[in-house]
């Protein structure tokens, strides 16, 4: 499946508002309806702490001068009820990009082309406007505008805001200082009227990339990857704790001088304990894990100062080799090498991590080319193969794996992929939205969940896409699949509360947005 | 005596006869009934006034469009004893008054649970068996009879079509719409305007002619032998009737937890999603007018007035017969539950079904119908179409009904089959003789298998 197939949920739509009277028509004279219409420009997801709560619409719903609209954003719970509809005048050049809940107030994040700010709203249960944070955006965050035009993450979740409990949200931006790149971390009260923001002094490296991977109390948990020189392979990656209450780096940890380093991926605190547990592939300590082969995946445990005080290793050749046929490079047959898209402890304590499969194949259509043409025109495609299960046990060590069959699609082709490293062509497919997964659901506590992910099926019954779902329900995995040819024009998927995703549907012809809960089976 | 005995054969089942089998629909007389009423409604639109015409046919095709939805959903009820019965009551009526005697004038059963009557065009009143079942005598149905009755003797649906045209296609409407259609900016704050306006009206005219419709109701109810204080008590329950009365959260484990499969606290728990998991109205203004029959009490205190001095000679609860009112009541609770699994609302027909077995824990219909809604909501949620046959938790639904719907959100697919099973295990082999009853076992025992 080509990542064509992702259409943004930003997508742009002409419906009538709710607030119109059907019953008002009329032929050859006036009408509602021929005076008026309203224009969807942003929707999406409400989340908190990973799970779906609400979905946001932002309509323009008038023009109130020539810089002026009027905007409503309406409110829907997880059940798809109208919770609220909250009307303001803001900038003709309006966009929400993200929205959270912490629980007591939802957050905004607009994008605002005219004033040229980043106006981060905080909203409280009764669609009271609590505060605006309001900062300029220039130059220096162009990063986070082409992230949001271009960066495919897990469909329908959030990319850069995130809440911290019912103290606040905190977002996460990519920042440009020259050639420089690094990352500013803003943190925004939902009690007070309180911000602030943590922007790196210490770091050596030109280049820095941070990753939001979670919160406790007292800590925002970060992963940043730093390097020197713009097309250098040679990367080190840092777990990053920032006190919320100092408002400074905590720990940076590159574990350097240790047997191993690790490429934290995961961060979650530990139930009954202060500690965090930290999961990420792991290399050897003089390994670049730009261009090196990870040699499995590691489990730290991890005071809330930065002491690892627990640490565990899973081999691909040795642990994972009992249950997949893995090399010692992490390659497993017919699937390749696995990306890492999720990571999920259960209640008992047992780890499921979800990996998807990439491999570089011979291009046919490219060494025809080559010869041919007599330049180069890549030899060599990467494919993207089918999902794989991991499951740990309360040791953190694996306990088994299973391999989800889908069918595989050329992902990228081309010079690029005869040359990249592994790991980078992994980073270049998550980016671009290559890969087939989508997002998890679950539970809150993880006692179930649902893997998510497309599939293109071309079977006697069938020829069209899929949307799949692989489901833990405590004790065992089951399958699903929704077969998503439909008269509407356009069908997509996305998260909602756990057991569920949401149908979506537009009707061209009709201008109708038609969107329904349906439970997983 | 023996009268009696025959119509209660007639009925399909009485307050005695244990197991229910619905009334078979009679899809022909349907089908001939829709037709004769296409009919009349395509020589009535002959009959409009040529200004707006275009619009009034617009409006009526509406009406139309909703009345045969009413056939072509077989929501009609075809019980030659039901109709009979209600038949007597109409008759009781134009007895009382000779005016409306050869008026064109139909009443029929609907199967719908929801607890209202109307009168929906075409000469046609439908009186829901979701409000005849909870009424307390025949002076309250003959109430309820008479107030839909004005409502078509005092041409509200018609008045209301042609007013709206009227204003809508008014110059003054018209100038604002073209204004409005003007203005390059505040469009919407001037629509907002002109349609608060309009909706004020409407609301008005609306509350307006249900009180004009207790007026009439009284008046043509004081010509008969039937109590007319029926309507003080009809209007006295319409203002409660859409409170529960089934207590889900005690209910839903006592029914559904076996030693093999225990009821789990989890299923009933709501998760403290968005504003709690529920959007919430917290408009209490808003309360009233939410209701199905909001204005009870106005309306009350405005038919007391009118009502004051009032005698009549003879005043009864039950002047038709009253052992018919009963057991059509009865009857009438099952076939709704058949007709909300039908017309597929699984968790509407669920909630009516679990109402029941309160009493009847053991009634081999009530039963059946629980797995035959588990084997159904368990296939909608395997072929992801339980969206198509269930309700999503909602602030407009009652608490207890709300507990239900999150108790179907809450569930796996092997929770739901394993709950159907075990329930109906308990049944076996008591119900065995009863052939629904060992449909939906032999089907619950597949999916546990699946």
């Amino acid at each position: 499946m080509s990542h064509a197939k992702k259409i943004s949920f930003l997508t742009v739509l002409v419906l009538l508002l709710g607030l119109v009277s059907p019953a008002l028509y009329a032929q050859a004279k006036l009408s509602i309806d021929k005076v008026y219409s309203a224009y969807l420009r942003n929707s999406g997801t409400i989340s908190a702490q990973g799970q779906i709560k609400g979905y946001f619409f932002l309509y323009q719903s008038d023009k109130i001068d020539k810089h002026t609209n009027e905007y409503t954003l309406q409110i829907l719970d997880e059940n798809l009820n109208k919770v609220r509809s909250i009307k303001f005048e803001d900038s003709k050049k309006l966009n929400l990009l993200e929205s959270a809940f912490n629980g007591n107030s939802i957050s905004f994040l607009f994008k605002n082309e005219d004033n040229k700010t980043l106006d981060m709203k905080i909203y409280d249960l009764d669609g009271k406007l609590k505060y605006t944070y309001s900062r300029g955006y220039d130059k220096k965050t162009d990063d986070l505008m082409k992230q949001y035009e271009t960066l495919h993450t897990d469909e329908g979740m959030n990319k850069n805001v995130f809440d911290m409990g019912e103290q606040g949200f905190v977002s996460v931006m990519p920042m440009r200082e020259g050639k420089q790149r690094t990352y500013e971390v803003d943190y925004y009260s939902s009690q007070t009227k309180k911000q602030w923001t943590y922007v790196p002094t210490d770091d050596e490296e030109r280049y820095a990339f941070a990753e939001y991977l979670g919160c406790t109390d007292s800590l925002i948990i970060l992963e940043v990857m730093k390097k020197n020189r713009a097309l250098s392979g040679n990367v080190t990656s840092h777990l990053v704790g920032i006190n919320v209450v100092t408002k400074k780096k905590q720990f940076d940890l590159d574990y350097a001088g240790e047997n191993y380093k690790m490429m934290p991926s995961y961060v979650a605190p530990l139930e009954g304990s202060p500690n965090v547990l930290v999961i990420g592939p792991y290399f050897d300590k003089d390994d670049n894990i730009g261009k090196d082969f990870s040699k499995g995946l590691a489990v730290y445990e991890m005071t809330t100062s930065g002491k690892v005080v627990n640490k565990v290793y899973n081999t691909w050749a040795g642990d994972f080799g009992r249950y997949l046929a893995t090399n010692r490079k992490g390659k497993i047959d017919e699937v390749g090498y696995l990306y890492i898209h999720k990571v999920i402890r259960t209640p008992d304590h047992k780890l499921f991590i979800v990996g998807e499969g990439y491999k570089r194949q011979a291009n046919a259509a490219g060494i025809a080319m080559s010869v041919l043409a007599g330049g180069n025109v890549g030899v060599t495609k990467i494919v993207v193969t089918d999902m794989v299960m991991m499951e740990f046990n309360d040791k953190y060590k694996v306990t088994g794996a299973t391999i989800y069959d889908k069918t595989n699609n050329t992902a990228m082709a081309g010079v690029a992929s005869d040359y990249n490293s592994q790991h980078v062509l992994a980073n270049y497919l998550k980016m671009i939205g290559a890969f087939d997964y989508e997002f998890t659901t679950g539970e809150a506590d993880n006692s179930a969940f649902a893997v998510c992910y497309s599939d293109y099926e071309r079977s006697h019954e069938y020829h069209g896409q899929t949307f799949n779902a692989i489901r833990y329900n405590g004790s065992k995995f089951t399958t699903d699949k929704i077969q998503l040819k439909s008269k509407a024009s356009t069908l997509r998927v996305f998260p909602a509360k756990a057991g569920s995703v949401m149908i979506l549907e537009y009707f061209k012809k009709d201008k109708r947005l038609d969107f329904r809960l349906e439970k997983l089976g | 005596m023996l009268i009696l005995i025959c119509l209660f054969a007639c009925l399909s089942l009485s307050a005695q006869v244990k197991d229910f089998y619905p009334a078979p629909q009679d899809d022909a007389y349907l089908s001939k009934l829709a037709a004769k009423y296409q009919e009349q409604y395509k020589a009535n639109l002959n009959k409009l006034p040529s200004q707006n015409k275009q619009d009034l046919v617009e409006a009526y095709q509406h009406r139309w469009d909703n009345i045969k939805e009413k056939f072509d959903k077989k929501e009609v009820y075809t019980s030659r004893a039901a109709q009979e019965y209600l038949d007597r009551l109409v008759a009781a009526i134009r007895q009382g008054n000779p005016a409306l005697a050869k008026m064109e004038l139909n009443c029929y059963f609907s199967r719908s649970d929801v607890p209202n009557a109307a009168y929906i065009g075409e000469g046609i009143i439908l009186f829901n068996m979701g409000l005849f079942s909870r009424l307390n005598n025949e002076s309250e149905a003959v109430f309820v009879l008479c107030h839909e009755l004005a409502h078509y003797l005092l041409r509200h649906s018609e008045n209301s079509i042609q007013q709206y045209v009227s204003t809508i296609n008014s110059e003054e409407v018209q100038a604002q719409l073209r204004n409005i259609k003007r203005s390059q900016y505040q469009k919407h704050e001037q629509l907002e305007g002109l349609l608060k306006g309009l909706t004020f009206n409407s609301r008005r005219h609306s509350r307006d002619h249900e009180a004009q419709a207790d007026s009439m109701a009284v008046q043509l109810m004081r010509n008969t032998k039937f109590d007319v204080t029926g309507a003080y008590s009809t209007l006295a329950l319409l203002d409660v009737i859409d409170t529960d009365t089934l207590n889900t959260a005690v209910c839903l484990p006592q029914v559904f937890n076996t030693a093999e499969y225990p009821f789990r606290k989890k299923w009933i728990a709501r998760s403290s999603g968005l504003l709690g998991g529920h959007a919430l109205v917290t408009d209490t203004t808003m309360a009233d007018s939410l209701k199905t029959h909001p204005d009870c009490t106005k309306r009350t205190g405005l038919l007391k007035t009118m009502m004051n001095g009032w005698k009549q000679p003879v005043a009864v609860k039950f002047a038709v017969d009253s052992a018919t009112f009963v057991s059509l009541q009865h009857v009438f609770r099952y076939e709704t539950i058949e007709y909300a699994y039908l017309n597929d609302n699984y968790t509407r027909s669920l909630f009516l079904t679990l109402e029941l077995l309160q009493k009847s824990p053991d009634d081999a219909y009530l039963v059946a119908q629980t797995g035959r809604l588990l084997n159904g909501i368990y296939g909608a949620q395997k072929g992801h179409t339980l969206s198509k046959v269930t309700d999503l938790p909602s602030p407009a639904y009652p608490g207890n009904y709300n507990l239900l719907l999150q108790f179907i959100q809450n569930l796996y697919l092997e929770d739901i089959a394993a709950i159907d099973y075990y329930y109906l295990k308990k049944h076996h082999p008591q119900l065995d003789g009863y052939a629904p009853f060992k449909t939906a076992l032999e089907q619950s025992e597949k999916q546990m298998k699946n």
